[in-house]
C-alpha cells in the first residue's frame, strides 16, 4: 500500500484525493449549515454523504501521513475505553439508590414482580450486563423505561439533529468570532482595542449561560420583541440559544488565540518575514495564525464534543427539542438504557474528535508527527 | 482546472440545494384562530393508556379517549355521570355491576365500541406481560389480582362477561361501592386489541393509533410538540376548537415567555416564586385541587413511638404559619380529606396548641428538653420543601425547644429511603386518581405499600373496608369520619399540612378553559374569541 507514495503520479492523484474529499465534504458542512439556518430540513443522505466524504478524507490523509498505524491503534484503544465506560457507568447505575420504577405513589410488588420481568431485571447482574453487552454489539441500545415504545436509539435519533444543528451554530460562533477577535487583539498589543477585547472575552468566560439567556430574552424578546423567547423553528429562534452557547467558548478561544499569537508574533520567523517586506496583514493570516493554532486545537476537542452532545441549560430555557435534557432526566428517572446509551455516545464523540484533534496538529504544524 | 473545481463546487451546492426540504413551521400550518396552544411539562412517556401513569400523559388521553364514566365537574363532589357506559347499577351487596354501554359510539375508524372493548382493555392491563404499574387499579375484579400474579392464566376466569343484551357485568373480589370511580380513570379506557397486536409499541403513532374522544392525534412530534384534532366520529357534541397544539417545554419560566410573547394560551403550575406577580395579571386564575401536603412520622423510630411525642408535634407546628409563608393560597388542614372532596371534615384534628404541646412533651418523660434525642426531617430536594422543612424546624425550635436536623434528597434516593429507613418525619403529597375518600385513606391502611410510617391499626383497617363495601353515601361519610378521627386525633401517624390550589394563566381569546378539582384539562368545550 505504502508503494503508492513512491510514484510521482499516484502521490499526485492522492493528494487531489486528499484535497477534493476534505473540500466536499468541508462545503457541504457548511453549505447544510446554511440551508439548515435558513430553515431548510438537511436530508439524511446528504448527511451520510458528508460523513463518506469526511472518512475518506481522514483515510487517505492518514496514509499520505504514514499514520494508518497510529490510527489503528487509537481506534482499538478506543473501543477498549467505550467498553470500560459502558461497564463503570453500567456497574454504577446498580449502585445507585432508587429503581427505574420508584414513585410517589408505591407499586405493588406483584406489578414490580412484572415490570422488572418485562426488563430482564429480575435476572442476575451479570446476565443483566451480558445482556446489555450482546444488545451493543448488534446496535441495538434497548428500550427506554420511561418513554414506553420508544427505543434508545429512537430518542437518539430524533434529538439529536437538532443538538448537532444547534452545536454547529454554536460552534460557528466560536470559531468566526474567537480567532479573529484573538489575532486583532494581539496584533493590537496593549492598546485599547486588545483591553476592550479582552474585558468583553474575560465577561463571556465569567458570565453563566443562563444568565446571558436571561440578558437576550429581557432585551431581544420582551424590550425589542425582535426575537421569539424560545422555540426552534428558523433563524430568528437559533440566534439567541446559538449566542447562549458559543459565546463563552468564543471568549475562551479569543484568549487562546491571543496568547499563543503574542508568543509566534515575536519569533525569529516572523521577524524574517517582516524584513522581507511582507505586508502585515499576509503575515498575520498566513505566517502567525496558522502556527498560533495548536492551542485551539487542543482545547477544541473537548469544546466541540461538548457543544455537539448539548447543553441542558440552553436547551431547557429555549425550548430546544434536543438530546441534552435527556442527559440530565435519564439520571433522576434512573432510565437506565437511556443513560447507558446516551453516555456512549457522549464518550465515542469525545473520543473521535480528540482523535481528529490529533491528527489535525501534524496538518497545522507538520513538525508534529504521529507515530 | 480552475474550470474542473468551479464545476465541482457548483454541482455540491445543487446536491446540497436538492437535498434540502423546507422545515414545518412549529405552528404546523395550523390557522391560530382555530387552535388553543398549550404547554406540556413533559414529552408524554406514552400514549398507551394502559400503561400511562404520568399527568402529561393521561391529559392527552383525557381528549383522545372517554371512559365508562365522567365526572360531573358543575357538582362540587363530583358526582359520576355516563360517559361510554349510558348507565350502571350494582347488585344489593355492590358486588356484582352491570354497565350498559352507549349505542352508535364509533372509533376513528368507523368500528363500533362494544362491552368486549372494555374486556380487551382490562384483560390487557391485568396481563403479566403488559407490565401496567396500573394493574392493581382493577386487583378489585374476582380473580384480577391472582390473574397480573400469573396465578391464574386463563382470562376467562376474570369477573367479566357480556350479556343478551350487549352489557357489561362485572363480578368483584369484594363488595365496592366506589368501583365505577375507578372507571373515571385513563387505565380503565377500552381499547381495540386488533390494533394493538397489528402495530405493537408503535400502535399510539399518530398514523396507527384508534380513538374515540372529541379530538384525535394529528401530529406527534416528539419531544417539540403534539396536535391534536377535532375528531368527526365523536358521538357527543363537537368540540369548539378545531386544534390543540401542544408545545413539550420543560422549564415553566420558558413557558411564560412564551405566554407574554402570545405563543401560548393557558400555563397551569405556575412558579412559587413568581406567583405575587403573576396574580396581578388579568388572566391569572386559581382554583382547589384533590392534593393534599403532608408530614408522616416514622412510628418505629423513638421517640416517635411514643403517642404523646407524636401529639406534641402536631400541635406545635402551625399550618396556617406555612401557608402564608408559602403564599400559593393553598387552604391549611387538620382533616385527610382535601378540601371540597367528598368526606372532608373541617373540624377534625389537633389544633395548634403550644402550651398543651409543651404539656405532652414533659408528660413523655422530656421535661428536661437537653434529653429530647434530634429529630431528623427529610424530604424531596425541591424549592417549596425546603421552605416548609425550615419553617417546621423553626417552629419546633421556637415552640418546643427541641432540634430538628433537615435532610434533603435527590427525589428517587428519598423514596428509597421512604422505603428503607424513613426519617422521624417526612414530607410527601397525594394527589386523587378518582374523587373517593378511599383513594386517600386506603393508603394508610396496613397492607398499602404508601404507608411509610410504619403504623398499624387494625380497627382503621376495618373501618375502611368497611366504607368500601357500604352503598349508602350517609353511612359511608360517617365511617370515613371516623377512619380519619383515628389518623388525626387519636393515633396521629400523619399531620395533614394543606389542601392544594392550582394556579393558571389563562390568555383573553380562550374562553370556557376547564378548571376542576380534578386538574382534568378536557378541551372539547374551550372557545376562542377571535
Amino acid at each position: 500500500m505504502f508503494k503508492l507514495f513512491k510514484d510521482a503520479n499516484q502521490r499526485q492523484w492522492i493528494q487531489w484525493v486528499i484535497k477534493f474529499t476534505g473540500w466536499s465534504s468541508f462545503l457541504i458542512l457548511i453549505s447544510s449549515v446554511v440551508m439548515s439556518f435558513i430553515g431548510y430540513v438537511v436530508s439524511p443522505q446528504l448527511i451520510i454523504a458528508n460523513i463518506v466524504f469526511s472518512i475518506a478524507f481522514f483515510i487517505t490523509y492518514t496514509f499520505q501521513q504514514h499514520m494508518t498505524v497510529y490510527v489503528i491503534k487509537r481506534v482499538f484503544g478506543a473501543f477498549i475505553t467505550l467498553l470500560v465506560i459502558a461497564t463503570i457507568t453500567f456497574t454504577l447505575l446498580r449502585l445507585l439508590p432508587g429503581g427505574p420504577f420508584d414513585q410517589d405513589k408505591a407499586l405493588p410488588p406483584e406489578v414490580i414482580a412484572n415490570i422488572e420481568a418485562k426488563y430482564h431485571l429480575d435476572k442476575p447482574v451479570l446476565v443483566q450486563y451480558w445482556h446489555y453487552l450482546s444488545g451493543i454489539a448488534q446496535g441495538d441500545l434497548g428500550d427506554s423505561y420511561k418513554y414506553i415504545g420508544r427505543s434508545v436509539t429512537d430518542i437518539i435519533s430524533e434529538t439529536l439533529p437538532n443538538t448537532l444543528q444547534l452545536g454547529i451554530y454554536a460552534l460557528l460562533i466560536c470559531y468566526l468570532f474567537g480567532i479573529p477577535a484573538g489575532v486583532f487583539a494581539a496584533s493590537k498589543h496593549n492598546s485599547w482595542a486588545d483591553n476592550t477585547i479582552m474585558t468583553i472575552a474575560i465577561s463571556g468566560v465569567t458570565l453563566p449561560s443562563f444568565l446571558v439567556a436571561a440578558i437576550l430574552i429581557l432585551i431581544f424578546s420582551v424590550q425589542l420583541n425582535w426575537l421569539p423567547p424560545a422555540l426552534w423553528d428558523g433563524p430568528e429562534y437559533y440566534i439567541m440559544p446559538m449566542l447562549v452557547l458559543g459565546i463563552r467558548p468564543a471568549a475562551i478561544i479569543a484568549r487562546l488565540t491571543r496568547a499563543s499569537v503574542l508568543e509566534v508574533i515575536n519569533s525569529d520567523y516572523i521577524r524574517t518575514a517582516r524584513s522581507k517586506g511582507l505586508p502585515e496583514r499576509v503575515i498575520l493570516f498566513k505566517h502567525v495564525l496558522k502556527n498560533s493554532l495548536i492551542p485551539v486545537l487542543t482545547f477544541s476537542g473537548p469544546l466541540v464534543s461538548g457543544v455537539l452532545t448539548g447543553s441542558f441549560i440552553t436547551e431547557l430555557i429555549f425550548a430546544v427539542p434536543g438530546m441534552g435534557k435527556h442527559l440530565i432526566q435519564s439520571v433522576t428517572n434512573r432510565d437506565y438504557p437511556l443513560i447507558l446509551g446516551l453516555t456512549l455516545l457522549f464518550s465515542a464523540v469525545l473520543v473521535l474528535t480528540n482523535l481528529l484533534v490529533d491528527l489535525l496538529y501534524s496538518f497545522f504544524d507538520p513538525r508534529i508527527k504521529l507515530s | 482546472m480552475k474550470l474542473i473545481n468551479s464545476l465541482i463546487l457548483a454541482l455540491l451546492f445543487v446536491v446540497v440545494f436538492s437535498g434540502c426540504t423546507k422545515k414545518q413551521s412549529s405552528e404546523y400550518g395550523l390557522k391560530i384562530s382555530e387552535t388553543l396552544r398549550v404547554s406540556l411539562d413533559t414529552e408524554p412517556p406514552t400514549l398507551d393508556w394502559m400503561k400511562a401513569t404520568d399527568t402529561t400523559s393521561s391529559s392527552i388521553v383525557y381528549n383522545i379517549m372517554e371512559g365508562m364514566v365522567a365526572y360531573n365537574l358543575n357538582d362540587p363532589e363530583l358526582s359520576l355521570k355516563p360517559a361510554l357506559g349510558l348507565s350502571w347499577s350494582a347488585s344489593k351487596d355492590a358486588r356484582v355491576w352491570t354497565f350498559k354501554i352507549r349505542k352508535g359510539v364509533q372509533w376513528s375508524d368507523g368500528v363500533e365500541l362494544t362491552a368486549q372493548h372494555f374486556i380487551d382493555a382490562w384483560q390487557r392491563l391485568l396481563t403479566p406481560k403488559t407490565a401496567s404499574e396500573y394493574a392493581y387499579f382493577m386487583y378489585g375484579i374476582k380473580n384480577a389480582k391472582a390473574f397480573n400474579e400469573g396465578k391464574i392464566k386463563d382470562p376467562k376466569k376474570l369477573g367479566l362477561k357480556i350479556n343478551g343484551a350487549g352489557d357489561l357485568i362485572v363480578t368483584l373480589e369484594q363488595p365496592m361501592s366506589f368501583f365505577p370511580y375507578l372507571l373515571s380513570h385513563t387505565s380503565t379506557f377500552p381499547a381495540r386489541l386488533d390494533i394493538i397486536n397489528k402495530f405493537g409499541d408503535n400502535w399510539t403513532d399518530p398514523k396507527n393509533i384508534v380513538t374515540l374522544g372529541a379530538f384525535k392525534l394529528k401530529i406527534w412530534d416528539h419531544d417539540k410538540a403534539m396536535v391534536l384534532e377535532r375528531s368527526p366520529n365523536y358521538y357527543g357534541t363537537p368540540t369548539k376548537t378545531k386544534y390543540v397544539l401542544g408545545y413539550i417545554i420543560n422549564e415553566k419560566s420558558t413557558v411564560l415567555n412564551l405566554f407574554d410573547a402570545g405563543k401560548i394560551d393557558a400555563i397551569k403550575d405556575l412558579p412559587a416564586i413568581d406567583l405575587p406577580h403573576l396574580r396581578k395579571k388579568p388572566e391569572y386564575h386559581s382554583h382547589g385541587i384533590l392534593g393534599i401536603y403532608y408530614l408522616g412520622y416514622n412510628v418505629k423510630r423513638a421517640p416517635f413511638d411514643n403517642l404523646k411525642v407524636r401529639k406534641a408535634i402536631s400541635m406545635a407546628i402551625d399550618r396556617q404559619e406555612i401557608t402564608k409563608m408559602l403564599n400559593a393560597g393553598h387552604v391549611p388542614i387538620k382533616g385527610w380529606i382535601p378540601v371540597g372532596m367528598f368526606g372532608f371534615e373541617k373540624k377534625l384534628g389537633v389544633d395548634f396548641n403550644i402550651k398543651t404541646a409543651n404539656r405532652l412533651l414533659d408528660e413523655a418523660g422530656f421535661k428536661d428538653r437537653s434529653k429530647f434525642p434530634t429529630i431528623f426531617y427529610g424530604f424531596n430536594t425541591n424549592e417549596n420543601h425546603q421552605r416548609i422543612a425550615e419553617n417546621v424546624q423553626a417552629q419546633l425550635k421556637r415552640n418546643l425547644n427541641i432540634t430538628v436536623e433537615i435532610k434533603n434528597e435527590e427525589w428517587k434516593v428519598y423514596l428509597s429511603t421512604l422505603k428503607s429507613k424513613p426519617p422521624h418525619i417526612f414530607r410527601l403529597g397525594w394527589l386523587a386518581d378518582f374523587p373517593d375518600p378511599d383513594n386517600f385513606l386506603n393508603m394508610l391502611t396496613s397492607t398499602s405499600d404508601n404507608n411509610h410510617t410504619g403504623w398499624v391499626n387494625p380497627e382503621f383497617d376495618r373501618q375502611i373496608i368497611n366504607a368500601a363495601q357500604t352503598v349508602d353515601k350517609k353511612e359511608r361519610k360517617r365511617l370515613y369520619k371516623k377512619a380519619q378521627k383515628i389518623i388525626v386525633e387519636t393515633d396521629l401517624p400523619v399531620l395533614p399540612v394543606y389542601s392544594m390550589v392550582e394556579h393558571l394563566l389563562v390568555s383573553k381569546r380562550v374562553k370556557n378553559y376547564p378548571m376542576n378539582p380534578m386538574s382534568n384539562f378536557i378541551w372539547k368545550d374551550v372557545e376562542l374569541v377571535k
